[in-house]
């Protein structure tokens, strides 16, 4: 194909630009990334809050059963506000989220931004150690798996890989269980210890059920971190930086990784709602009353507020940590544009 | 393509596999020797001669339990991969034909589907309208949706730019035309590969909400529903857990094998069709072709 | 031309390659069959051959830099005195780019997308030469201002996306002279560039041979890029070295039948640089086949095909409004052939496009066949396309054919479009179709994929032709094709003109093909046509500063260093670099 249109710019407009032309370039990044993470945002909340209406509902027959007259429904949805327009409800609802009150549960009557906020620290714990143990292995097995391109290891690494993203996480984590705590006795089975007492119990409560989260993020890090690098290790800039007469690290720390190191980072994004849903299932197996355990608990109930209050948390922290990637993104590779 | 595809043995493996799930799921109920649901004074019995894969907690057949828990799990992914295909590919390809305010659209939707954390709102659905299978498999099915949508826009707008469709244009090809002659057949085997991966997701998703009891009520039998279970007697019976788990994994492989064997197949076929001589001439001329830059 | 007491008599010989064999151990096939070459210091020494010619791997194997499994495998190659076959990867390290470096095709591709240009120069200069970061910066801008970039700071702070190929050829070219080494690899560095920027990169390559001692090795597939800055050309085909001499010599007597098909390519569809001559004759050629010329039984109206009148086009709005074409009016008569001419990015191709109802007209009209078609709505567009009065040839062929489609199938489906006639008379139009561009009827059941890149670009004109139109754009039409098919096809566009008399516009950014075939030529320049006339007189005359730079670029086997200070003035006064 032909080359790009000449950029036949004036000069000296081009040089009085540099400086605005960098801040106006980050800020034109930062409003295509807004742009895109409003509408999501708002969408989710959106359809978290439809949701809620459309299940029909109610707090009153929490309360009174399903006996209740009809006056005794009526007092008690007025109370809670819900005999209003949907859109002012969800404007209203949407309104106090801003301001970090997700309501209160029908079922106890507490708030549920204090309630999830206590279990926050559980989920978080095992979606955190997760996610460092899928980057870590992840990059490891993907940067071992490059640098063997085509020979054994690489093969090896790849056949494991596509073993590991193939199991779910609940057999792992019962099978973890089964082996570890059950069958070895060296790992507590269940339950939960903050880190205030200490690192070494902790993690030991942690450690099954994040590895059991990790593996599918692993295997995605270390397949798109493979296939990235050698990509870019056939990619014409690496001949010229080779003719150029540079060393091969430099090759590889400067100028192969930081191009190849992008669908991984990018895969990371798409995985971390995995990581938070996949937390439901795990905090089920090892027993620990994280906000998964809390959503399901919830759903079965009835208690819209309370799910509602799940759903709107797991959409920020989605939203904010692919904001974080993207981030990282454009300063890694500033010539590509993207979604979420 | 079908005939290269069942040359692959991964294809043939995958396929012979599938079949015998297929049986397993409508012959099911009828091959159980014991009443799924009637226990007996035997529990968490070791394989025997009489019961093959032993009893659970209250004395259940457990091969029993698990044949007549195929059926639901299976024609329930085969749903949720139904809706998530119709769901997610009609709108995909209409999106690159239907302007700019649907596709921009659309493409927030499906943002926002990818960012909800998919267990935590399945859960979520499920339990709130209504604790019923048919609920969870919309709700799945939905959620699944967003990825047919991305890969069948990637592939139609890869087509849809090509010159071989401007040209269709040019001659004045109605867009219904240019799906039909040009489109379609382009876009067909990335769904497939698509299909066939969403199935194995789809079983795990059923079987996870089912284990955590959503979807379903007990004691209907399910392989999800038998995992629970069996998690509570782990220190009686530890390796309970395995026999579900084998199928589970079983069904899953091979859909990801099929899933691999149909990329292969469609990727010979392709390059077949788009250079059936380099394809078929030794290693030396693409080696020559990569080295040369100026063969572009 | 291979004995050793020659080799080591040679003092001034800073490259030396000895019967250089190379093999691809995979296949187990020789890829390159024996190339000898000896480049003094401060000598150009030059390359011609198709792509597969083994060029670019004799070029690699220089480097060092051959791909997985390919290999030396006899012969020597000696760089200042020292044969490199036994250097280790650390002595390669150190020796490339401090005593041999190279360019490519494909600028673009060279250089890291994610780090800004002028971070790149620096980084040889300080890993290289340990300078200082501001020390390194001030020598990389030296550098961007030494092979002439307006605004060097400026160009130091872009990416690659932000520069244009030949600005991105410039800035390699200064990483590749930073560190001073003697020998210059150019592979291909001009190709796929406009004609206008290639002349500058390669008088750039001259100038830079003179300052500060370069010793050049030249590899193009264009024999007049060669042969206009080497003292000695190889010509290459299949791996074999087909002929080897003075670059006068290879001109005027070429030996081999390959070396005499190059040069009668640029006598042909070239300009002499004596180009002010009468149009050359067409070649003899195979019989023609098909009889009966169309144009005599049409009416002899003088109505045009193609009427265009002050046609503007613009993309985006607001601050992003750019400006396509602007002011543009052409007319083409029934039977004529016009050229256009530009740059990437004049409007050759939006002006095609607009004809198309393709591109947003802002302004203007277009008028086919009598017929306004300006402001078509969608459906009355694709009626006015089932009528098949214009059709498009794209540049690359193997794009433009479904891969999926036989050739009988992409072939016909204008008429299938159009519907109304039953398979048989569609089975007949597009045999007699195919036999008039010259195809073999077995090859009707083909995929593109089975057909070479000649035959490829044969069935995209017979379905272009196949609606009878009375008006075919051509949009680059043999830019992707080797000299031979280029010549054949041109060949075919010559004959198809004269027997089926449809009227053509051809646009190409090589002002020798459209030379070659065209009746009348429009220069664009910047979105405006800047000159319009008889293509003989805008050859032999050119108006217009541009197109005296554009006719004063075009590679041409004979031109010496006063076109070189001539097009350097005209650069100084377009602004371009």
């Amino acid at each position: 194909m032909s080359a790009p249109p000449p950029a036949l710019t004036a000069p000296s407009a081009a040089r009085r630009g540099v400086a605005a032309h960098r801040i106006g370039r980050a800020v034109a990044s930062t409003a295509r990334l807004l742009a895109i993470f409003v509408p999501v945002f708002l969408l989710g909340t959106f359809l978290t809050y439809l949701l809620g209406h459309l299940s029909g509902r109610s707090p009153a027959y929490l309360q009174l059963g399903d006996a209740a007259s009809p006056q005794a429904v009526a007092a008690i949805e007025h109370k809670w506000g819900l005999d209003r327009p949907f859109l002012v409800q969800y404007g209203d609802w949407l309104g106090s989220v801003l301001h970090g009150d997700l309501g209160t549960s029908w079922y106890n009557g507490l708030s549920v931004a204090h309630a999830l906020g206590q279990r926050a620290a559980i989920t978080l714990s095992a979606a955190g150690v997760a996610l460092v143990l899928g980057i870590v292995f992840g990059f490891a097995l993907g940067a071992l798996a490059a640098h063997f391109h085509t020979r054994w290891p690489d093969r090896a690494i790849t056949t494991f890989t596509t073993v590991i993203s193939v199991l779910p996480p609940f057999i792992v984590g019962i099978g973890l269980a089964a082996v570890f705590a059950v069958g070895l006795q060296i790992l507590p089975a269940a339950g939960y210890v903050p880190i205030q007492a200490g690192l070494g119990p902790w993690l030991s409560h942690l450690i099954l059920p994040a590895i059991a989260l990790s593996f599918d993020t692993a295997a995605d890090v270390a397949r798109q971190l493979r296939n990235g690098l050698v990509s870019a290790y056939r990619g014409n800039y690496v001949t010229g930086a080779i003719v150029r007469g540079l060393g091969p690290r430099r090759i590889f720390f400067v100028h192969v990784l930081r191009n190849g190191i992008a669908p991984a980072l990018a895969v990371l994004g798409l995985k971390f709602p995995n990581l938070l849903g996949g937390a439901v299932i795990i905090e089920a197996i090892f027993g620990l009353s994280g906000y998964g355990v809390y959503a399901s608990q919830a759903a079965v109930r009835g208690d819209v507020p309370a799910v509602q209050g799940v759903l709107v948390v797991s959409v920020v922290l989605v939203v904010v940590f692919n904001l974080l990637v993207n981030i990282v993104l454009n300063r890694v590779t500033p010539d590509a544009d993207r979604g979420v | 393509m079908i005939r290269t595809l069942l040359r692959l043995t991964s294809a043939r493996v995958a396929l012979v596999l599938l079949a015998i799930i297929a049986v397993v799921a409508v012959l099911g109920p009828v091959l159980a020797p014991y009443d799924p649901l009637k226990g007996s004074g035997r529990t968490l019995a070791g394989p025997s001669a009489k019961h093959w894969l032993g009893t659970d907690y209250i004395g259940r057949d457990v091969l029993s339990r698990i044949l007549a828990g195929a059926p639901l799990s299976i024609v329930s992914t085969l749903e949720v991969a139904g809706i998530a295909l119709v769901l997610g590919t009609i709108p995909g390809i209409l999106s690159v034909y239907l302007g700019s305010v649907v596709e921009w659209l659309s493409l927030r939707v499906v943002d926002t589907f990818i960012a909800l954390p998919f267990l935590v709102f399945a859960v979520a659905m499920t339990a709130l309208l209504g604790n019923g299978i048919t609920q969870a498999m919309i709700v799945v099915g939905m959620l699944l949706a967003p990825v047919f949508y991305r890969v069948s826009r990637a592939a139609t707008m890869s087509v849809a730019r090509s010159q071989y469709v401007e040209a269709a244009a040019i001659a004045g090809a109605s867009t219904a035309w240019i799906v039909r002659s040009h489109v379609w057949s382009k876009v067909l085997p990335s769904i497939a590969v698509t299909l066939a991966n969403t199935l194995g997701i789809g079983l795990v998703v059923i079987s996870s909400l089912t284990f955590l009891g959503i979807g379903i009520q007990p004691p209907t039998p399910t392989w999800g529903g038998i995992l629970a279970s069996d998690l509570g007697y782990l220190a009686q019976k530890p390796y309970a857990p395995v026999f579900p788990t084998l199928l589970i994994l079983a069904a899953v492989l091979a859909c990801n094998l099929l899933a691999d064997a149909i990329r292969d197949a469609a990727g010979e076929t392709g390059r077949a069709l788009t250079g059936a001589k380099t394809a078929r001439s030794n290693r030396t001329r693409r080696l020559a072709a990569s080295a040369d830059p100026s063969r572009s | 031309m291979t004995s050793s007491a020659q080799v080591s008599a040679d003092r001034d010989a800073v490259l030396t390659l000895t019967d250089v064999r190379i093999h691809n151990d995979a296949a187990d096939e020789e890829l390159v069959h024996g190339v000898s070459l000896r480049l003094r210091r401060g000598g150009v020494v030059g390359i011609v051959g198709e792509s597969g010619s083994g060029k670019s791997l004799t070029c690699k194997a220089v480097l060092g830099v051959l791909p997985e499994h390919v290999e030396v495998s006899g012969g020597s190659i000696e760089l200042l005195g020292r044969d490199v076959a036994g250097l280790s990867p650390q002595e390669w390290t150190a020796l490339r780019g401090t005593s041999i470096s190279a360019v490519f095709q494909d600028p673009a591709s060279y250089l890291n997308p994610s780090i800004r240009v002028g971070k790149q120069v620096q980084e040889v200069l300080r890993v290289k030469q340990g300078l200082s970061r501001a020390a390194a910066k001030q020598r990389a801008i030296e550098l961007l201002d030494a092979v002439h970039l307006h605004d060097p700071e400026y160009v130091y702070e872009q990416y690659v996306h932000e520069l244009s190929g030949g600005m991105l050829q410039r800035v390699l070219i200064a990483i590749a002279i930073s560190l001073e080494p003697e020998v210059l690899i150019a592979d291909e560095a001009t190709t796929a560039l406009d004609t206008t920027v290639q002349a500058g990169i390669l008088d750039l390559l001259v100038e830079l041979k003179d300052r500060i001692g370069l010793s050049l090795v030249v590899v193009s597939h264009d024999l007049a890029v060669v042969a206009q800055l080497c003292d000695e050309v190889l010509v290459m085909r299949d791996g074999h070295v087909v002929e080897q001499g003075p670059t006068s010599e290879i001109l005027h007597t070429p030996q081999h039948e390959y070396t005499r098909l190059l040069v009668a390519e640029h006598e042909q569809y070239g300009l002499n640089s004596s180009a002010t001559g009468p149009r050359p004759p067409a070649p003899v050629s195979v019989p023609v086949l098909v009889p009966e010329p169309r144009s005599s039984t049409m009416p002899a109206s003088t109505e045009p095909v193609l009427q265009v009148d002050g046609l503007g086009v613009h993309f985006g709005r607001g601050r992003g409004r750019k400006q396509a074409l602007e002011g543009a009016s052409l007319v083409i008569r029934p039977g004529e052939t016009v050229g256009v001419i530009g740059e990437s990015g004049a409007g050759k191709s939006t002006l095609a496009r607009a004809v198309l109802g393709l591109a947003p007209v802002s302004a203007g009209s277009v008028q086919v066949a009598g017929r306004d078609i300006t402001h078509l709505s969608g459906r009355e567009r694709r009626a006015f396309g089932r009528d098949g009065v214009v059709q498009y040839v794209f540049q690359d062929p193997l794009r433009s054919l479904d891969p999926e489609h036989t050739v009988a199938v992409s072939v016909a489906e204008p008429l299938r479009i159009r519907g109304g006639l039953d398979r048989a008379a569609i089975d007949e139009a597009v045999r007699r179709q195919v036999r008039a561009v010259r195809l073999d009827e077995s090859l009707l059941d083909r995929f593109p994929g089975e057909l070479s890149g000649g035959q490829r670009q044969r069935v995209a004109i017979a379905r272009a032709l196949i609606s009878s139109p009375r008006l075919l754009i051509l949009d680059e039409p043999v830019s992707a094709l080797d000299s031979a098919n280029r010549v054949a096809i041109l060949e075919l566009l010559r004959e198809l003109r004269s027997t089926v008399g449809v009227a053509m516009l051809f646009i190409s950014h090589d002002l020798g093909s459209v030379a070659g075939i065209s009746d009348r030529t429009i220069v664009l320049y910047r979105s405006r046509i800047v000159e319009a006339g008889d293509t003989a007189r805008i050859v032999s005359a050119p108006a217009h500063p541009y197109t005296r730079l554009l006719v004063g670029s075009a590679p041409t086997l004979t031109s010496g260093p006063t076109d070189r200070v001539q097009r350097e003035r005209l650069r100084a006064g377009l602004f371009v670099s």
